[in-house]
């Protein structure tokens, strides 16, 4: 079976000459101890006091919106939701606005995942920056009512920031995926 | 359910929109309840304990530095300390010689008068654990809670005088409100005349403000204000802060006094919480007199 063998080679050194039919890098999904991982690590690290720097990117919702694109059976509404909580807690903010602002952007994320799974980090960049801005906003906008004061544009330059280190986290998390792809196509 | 080993086709659940409808309303019922009602609170309490050891774990490094730290500069710092506390000492001296004497003076007079003698409070020292990234409010989270005897309402003091209330306690931490935080309004008295009025946290960051003063009112630029004890919650004669401005709007006949705190919480890690009894509600009279009075 000549097609198969080309496909799937065996893993012996001599094989590694040989190229695949289908050149387009396949799916491969992230480990659920990476994702689970890097979003408690993420996390931890939110509960440190950098954040209190204006405007300082946040990384969990980061993290959270790239789980969204990539893995999206494993991380979702729910996810982003607990967690949105659990900063609110933290900030001791009005109870559910972080968890708003993560909500709809791994809804917006995930409505987008099916057209930004062929385009190349750049494009899904441009694609997710108006995701972050909006789902941002909301919450602004709501706690503004509520406290009856604006808190002015820091946030935007935020989300702004957040998504542009979209490259970035898109390099650090699918790491161990690239090490993988590189080192052995065959070996799953 | 799905069987272990079968293949999953479809996406069983609901489709997102309707989580995601579901998860919109739970957080706007969410924000709009704790917005208004303190029902929320318990739940609050729950995910704070919760994430406490977490909170503990994260901010341990930072703690051991600062532990090193101290341990490192301990000789220079402890120098530096007793040379400023002796200087301190020598300042004092005459103050506590005259305050005893104005203290006996006083209780005598309090017993002449017959009125109830005040009580030394107790208290705790706090140290800040963190400070919550919100634009919103202006709090700070300090590391003994309700273990400690800490209740919400209790007073938090520094040296230059009230820094704030608490607000919320876990059993292992306690948030307070600033008094620059709009939530939290504070019984005051002009000292040059004993005014009584009431401070709010200010649209001005960093200010405290006291509104809808009518044109009859003597309060200028330079007042002190110090807390008036109307409430029972705050002690009387803590100082708050002094008068920067008295803005008079021609248009309502109100005007409004803008102060800057005498506390500095951003300068200090520790703070006194006054363990006053916050199960008093104040007594209808008191506020009465005190609204007859203006």
């Amino acid at each position: 079976m000549p097609l198969v063998t080309s496909k799937r080679p065996a893993g012996g050194s001599s094989l590694m000459s040989l190229q695949p039919v289908d050149a387009a890098p396949f799916h491969r999904p992230s480990s659920a101890v990476l994702v689970w991982g890097t979003l408690l690590l993420v996390w931890l690290a939110s509960l440190l006091p950098w954040r209190l720097w204006q405007p300082v990117p946040d990384l969990l919702v980061l993290v959270l919106a790239f789980w969204c694109l990539h893995e999206p059976g494993r991380v979702g509404l729910l996810t982003a939701f607990v967690l949105g909580l659990l900063m609110d807690v933290h900030d001791s903010g009005l109870l559910g606005l972080h968890a708003l602002n993560y909500v709809l952007c791994a809804y917006g994320v995930l409505r987008l995942h099916r057209r930004l799974q062929h385009f190349n980090v750049w494009v899904q960049t441009l694609h997710v920056l108006p995701v972050f801005v909006l789902a941002a906003l909301v919450p602004r906008l709501l706690g503004a009512w509520l406290n009856g004061e604006w808190v002015g544009w820091d946030w935007l330059w935020a989300a702004l920031i957040t998504g542009a280190l979209l490259p970035l986290a898109d390099v650090l998390l699918l790491l161990p995926q690239r090490r993988l792809d590189g080192d052995d196509v065959g070996a799953v | 359910m799905r069987e272990p080993g079968t293949l999953r086709l479809f996406k069983r659940g609901p489709s997102i929109e309707v989580r995601l409808v579901l998860l919109l309303a739970a957080c706007l019922a969410l924000i709009v309840t704790d917005a208004h009602w303190p029902v929320l609170n318990p739940v609050r309490q729950a995910l704070s304990t919760a994430i406490y050891p977490f909170q503990r774990v994260v901010l341990a490094p930072r703690e051991a530095m600062e532990y090193v730290n101290s341990w490192s500069h301990a000789a220079a710092l402890a120098r530096e300390e007793q040379d400023a506390l002796r200087r301190q000492q020598i300042e004092m001296a005459q103050l506590v010689t005259h305050a005893a004497q104005l203290t006996t003076e006083n209780e005598q007079l309090r017993r002449l008068l017959n009125v109830s003698e005040s009580i030394s409070q107790q208290s705790v020292a706090v140290e800040v654990f963190y400070v919550p990234p919100n634009a919103f409010s202006h709090r700070l989270i300090f590391n003994k809670g309700s273990d400690a005897g800490i209740a919400p309402g209790m007073p938090v003091i520094d040296e230059g005088g009230v820094v704030g209330q608490i607000i919320h306690v876990t059993p292992f931490t306690s948030e307070a409100a600033l008094l620059i935080d709009d939530q939290v309004s504070i019984p005051v008295q002009v000292l040059r005349n004993g005014l009584r009025l009431i401070a709010f946290g200010s649209d001005e960051v960093g200010k405290l403000e006291v509104r809808y003063l009518t044109a009859n009112m003597d309060v200028q630029a330079g007042d002190t204000l110090v807390t008036s004890g109307i409430g029972g919650l705050f002690p009387a004669g803590l100082s708050v802060g002094r008068v920067d401005k008295v803005d008079r709007d021609p248009g309502t006949g109100f005007a409004v006094a803008v102060a800057e705190p005498l506390s500095h919480p951003e300068r200090y890690r520790h703070f006194l919480v006054l363990r006053v009894d916050v199960s008093k509600e104040p007594k209808s009279e008191e506020i009465e007199r005190a609204l007859g009075d203006q």
